[in-house]
């Protein structure tokens, strides 16, 4: 597969060349399944195979993107002409430029052969054990809505004319279970996800029991009174608060003063207890990759230190207008899209307290497990107003859970207010976070 | 694209391996999209895309594979795939016979994306960037982004149906960003529909600039939104964001049948207060919801959910459909090749009422008044919702008093059905993106101007039936 990359890529560089332009091929070729499993029976199964050119061409400081689907040396000569099309309505700007060739990638343990070999039933025995283990849990659990199996097994290749040559195969697997406990009054779901990438470490049955304690311990819950309250957020909740802050460390969002980090660096923005990574070369970390969208080698990038602003992340072009050298953060979603800016395993480090020692000194306060909407939260200003659920803590215990509440702030604010941090690292996806301890946070409820 | 012989061929393989139903779903789009940000072209993009999915459904299991090799041969692997991965059953050899599906619907392109020069939609993107900044020299930042799709499709199935359709989109969006002291507030417009570019003769993207930097500028001298419980009038202007949330997801008939939706065994019973009727129709015209025939070929249909209270039927597929008998409703979307169908709302909307919109605010005596909504998010398993303001206004005493900022509303879904106090006899669209199982698909929705009983109202303010503290953050 490796090859025929090669050849649509080397057409490209090809076709730019006698054309008169600088390129770069971006070729993906993908594979994924999917089962999802229903009272033991498979409910869904899919397989997926994606095959994708992104040509960025490069006409003197003008930019042109196309991508196919079609890698036919025909389509891939109509996409680079297209390109060439585009680069001429597109603005000029020099910092519009290649990234140079680069003489060494880390070396990285990103794919697990054990993923293609094992067969398909035992894959899917996974997903029946976490259904199964989350229905024995308890008999409330009434509906198991969904237990799924997901791999990804991907082939990247990147080539520009200016010689930078990189390429890599990854892989990694996936299970889920989303599931809703019943009572008399009540239903609630729960939801528990677990990504790795060695697949010897997915553990159905810490992800069926995880789910359903989830659900089982929201039931009954109630509103609460409009209040200010300190809170504990759950690591799963603070990773879901750390993709509102991304934005706002991405070099390219500091440059158009979207980010009311810029002119921060070295200044104490969070409280001690804050340290925040960012690692494309982490071991296990889903993203961890050798080299960007751009063929530039991923790298660990401190962002916060003990509460000081250390670093923006970049690209190449974002680096370049700042004088800066790119961080590896030239991601790309899909050959379908340009490389921009974006997080690889963004990191909360944890501290040394266990979770439950968190809260032992609050006398009314409580516990956010889930928040909603934060999609509608605004990356720029940091403002949030989310619904939320949890559970109120009372003399430092767990006490009734509370629902259909809305909690409001600033995440900025948000990260002065973090007064300790749990030692349970938790990863969702890409990001990893703690439990967090907060200040007052403005809860709205009756 | 095959023939009507290649594609009997490949469903004949679907099934061979003794499956009860296959499908083909092949697609070739042409994608473009123009952003201008920082005040310059900033990303032109051009997409070329051809695949095609095979499905085969067997006892009530579904196989999905999908390639972009959408020759013969290609999809007779992916057929071949598909069938033997469902459990074995017995060889049969089936010949499919297929009839193509006529639509009573016709929709306009007059100007189809590749019919229009990338100069214009350039033009177009730059005059709006023009048009915001010019509003006041509080906006920083202005994001305008224009989009196309033309999409061509055919679908097959073993039922002999056979579908062959060709579309357009457009999208229209501007986000305008205005800062005082520190403090950021955004505005946000957004407008498209199923249609050419002829779309510019009745949308201007200059005003929706105009607008969105406006709102953003507004929004810096808003007070914090109060917070605590109050009844809520939602304009017209508004758009559906709420009908949808609060009510369309938990009619979606995969969410009913696997017992997660709190309409689940309520057909026949009144969810609603008498005067609302809630209706999904894919068949207006223009709209950015709307189709002649869904993503798995049945035709495009209006379908009454609830009405005048009363629970009348959910949205469904072929697959959730079948499973208790019911009759199609033509809500089988997908978003693209590379997905199953489920059943997803088109335009959905709340029919309007008798109620001058005007009274409505007036016989207010406290509330919040939203005139722009975000975006929102459903719990369907207890219809609990939430969803932001982007634009809203404190009402006193019938009064609009003045604008708020940071407000999020949350509430019930069923609850807010019957706490709906007045129905006005104007009607609003919005259009978005609905995401649903990772698969976004494009929606319309629309509401009356009406009112609430009651609400959660959460923002950063002091509790609304308290003095309301006017404190500026600096």
């Amino acid at each position: 597969m490796e090859e025929l990359l090669r050849q649509a890529g080397e057409k490209v560089l090809w076709t730019a060349r006698r054309k008169g332009v600088e390129a770069e091929a971006y070729l993906l070729y993908n594979r994924e399944l999917s089962v999802d499993v229903n009272r033991g029976k498979v409910e869904t199964l899919k397989e997926a195979e994606e095959i994708g050119l992104g040509v960025r061409v490069f006409n003197q400081g003008r930019l042109g993107f196309v991508y196919s689907s079609d890698l036919s040396a025909q389509a891939v000569a109509q996409s680079v002409q297209d390109a060439i099309d585009i680069s001429q309505n597109t603005p000029l700007d020099l910092y519009n430029q290649l990234p140079e060739p680069v003489n060494s990638y880390p070396t990285l343990d990103i794919y697990d052969p054990q993923i293609c070999v094992t067969p398909l039933e035992n894959k899917i025995e996974l997903a029946r054990e976490a259904e199964r283990v989350a229905r024995a849990f308890d008999p409330r659990i009434a509906v198991v809505e969904r237990a799924g199996y997901e791999e990804a097994d991907f082939n990247t290749l990147i080539m520009n004319s200016k010689g930078l040559l990189a390429s890599a195969q990854g892989n990694y697997s996936t299970l889920f279970i989303s599931l809703v406990a019943q009572d008399e009054e009540d239903s609630q779901t729960g939801f528990a996800v677990m990504s790795k990438k060695k697949f010897a470490e997915l553990d159905p049955a810490a992800l069926g029991q995880e789910a359903a304690h989830r659900a089982l311990r929201s039931l009954g819950a109630t509103t609460s009174a409009t209040a200010n309250l300190p809170c504990i957020m759950e690591p799963f909740v603070t990773a879901r608060f750390l993709s509102l802050l991304a934005p706002s460390l991405q070099g390219d969002a500091v440059l158009k003063g979207k980010s009311m980090l810029k002119d921060r660096l070295g200044d104490k923005i969070a409280a001690t207890a804050v340290t925040l990574v960012d690692d494309g070369v982490l071991p296990g970390g889903i993203a961890a990759f050798p080299f960007d969208g751009e063929g530039m080698p991923c790298q660990r990038t401190g962002l916060i230190q003990d509460g000081c602003l250390k670093a923006f992340l970049y690209d190449n072009y974002s680096a370049m207008k700042a004088d800066q050298v790119s961080t590896g953060n030239g991601q790309r979603s899909s050959f379908r899209s340009l490389p921009s800016v974006g997080i690889t395993n963004l990191v909360l480090s944890p501290g040394l307290k266990d979770p439950a020692d968190l809260r032992i000194d609050i006398k009314t306060g409580i516990l956010i497990t889930e928040v909603m909407g934060m999609h509608t939260a605004n990356p720029i200003s940091g403002d949030f107003s989310l619904g939320a659920s949890g559970i109120m803590i009372r003399e430092g215990e767990l006490a009734e859970p509370v629902r259909g509440i809305t909690i409001a702030g600033n995440i900025f604010t948000w990260l002065k207010n973090v007064q300790a941090v749990g030692s349970d690292l938790r990863f969702y996806g890409a990001r990893a976070a703690p439990s967090i301890r907060m200040e007052g946070i403005s809860v709205g409820g009756q | 694209m095959l023939d009507k012989h290649e594609l009997s061929n490949v469903l004949s393989q679907a099934l061979s391996k003794g499956g009860n139903f296959a499908e083909i779903f092949i697609e070739e789009k042409r994608i473009s999209n123009v952003l201008c940000e920082d005040n310059k072209i900033e990303k032109v993009n051009l997409g070329r895309e051809k695949g095609a999915g095979v499905r085969v459904i067997k006892d009530g299991q579904t196989a999905y594979v999908y390639t972009n090799d959408v020759s013969e041969s290609g999809l007779m692997k992916a057929a071949e795939v598909a069938g033997r991965t469902l459990a074995a059953g017995k060889e049969q050899n089936r010949e499919i016979h297929l009839t193509p599906i006529q639509s009573g619907l016709q929709f306009e392109f007059l100007r189809l994306p590749e019919d229009v020069e990338l100069s214009e939609k350039i033009a177009q993107v730059l005059s709006a960037n023009q048009a915001a900044r010019e509003i006041d020299d509080e906006i920083r930042q202005v994001t305008v982004a224009v989009g196309d799709t033309h999409r061509q499709i055919q679908i097959a199935n073993s039922d002999g149906v056979f579908v062959e359709d060709e579309s357009a989109r457009i999208r229209l969006m501007v986000n305008a960003i205005a800062s005082r002291d520190g403090m950021i507030q955004t505005g946000y417009e957004v407008a498209g529909g199923l249609c050419g570019w002829e779309i510019l003769d009745t949308v201007s993207i200059q005003d929706m600039a105009q607008q969105a930097a406006s709102r953003a500028v507004a929004m810096l001298s808003a007070e914090p939104a109060p917070a605590g419980r109050m009844p809520v009038v939602m304009h017209a202007k508004a758009g559906g964001t709420m009908v949808h949330e609060a009510c369309g997801h938990g009619l979606e008939a995969d969410l009913v049948q696997k017992g997660l939706s709190v309409y689940k065994d309520k057909r026949g019973e009144q969810v609603a207060c008498r005067e609302l009727s809630v209706i999904d129709d894919a068949t207006l015209k223009g709209k950015y919801g709307s189709f002649r025939f869904d993503d798995e070929g049945s035709p495009a249909r209006r379908t009454v959910l609830i009405d005048q209270g009363i629970l009348n039927t959910f949205m469904n597929d072929r697959l959730t459909a079948a499973q208790e008998g019911a009759e199609l409703t033509g809500n089988g979307r997908r978003e693209s090749y590379q997905h199953k169908p489920i059943p997803r709302m088109t335009n959905t909307f709340i029919a309007s009422g008798n109620d001058d919109p005007q009274d409505i605010i007036a016989s207010t005596r406290q509330g919040l008044l939203v005139k722009k909504m975000g975006g929102g998010q459903v719990n369907t398993t207890n219809g609990d919702f939430v969803f932001d303001v982007q634009e809203g206004y404190f009402i006193e005493n019938g009064e609009i008093k003045y604008p708020v900022r940071g407000a999020t509303l949350t509430g019930n879904g069923p609850r807010v059905l019957m706490d709906i106090e007045r129905i006005g006899n104007d009607l609003g669209f919005a259009i978005g993106v609905c995401g649903k199982d990772g698969q976004g698909v494009t929606v319309a929705d629309a509401q009356p101007t009406i009112r609430i009983k009651e609400l959660t109202v959460g923002g950063t303010g002091q509790a609304a039936d308290k003095i309301i503290k006017r404190i500026r953050r600096k």
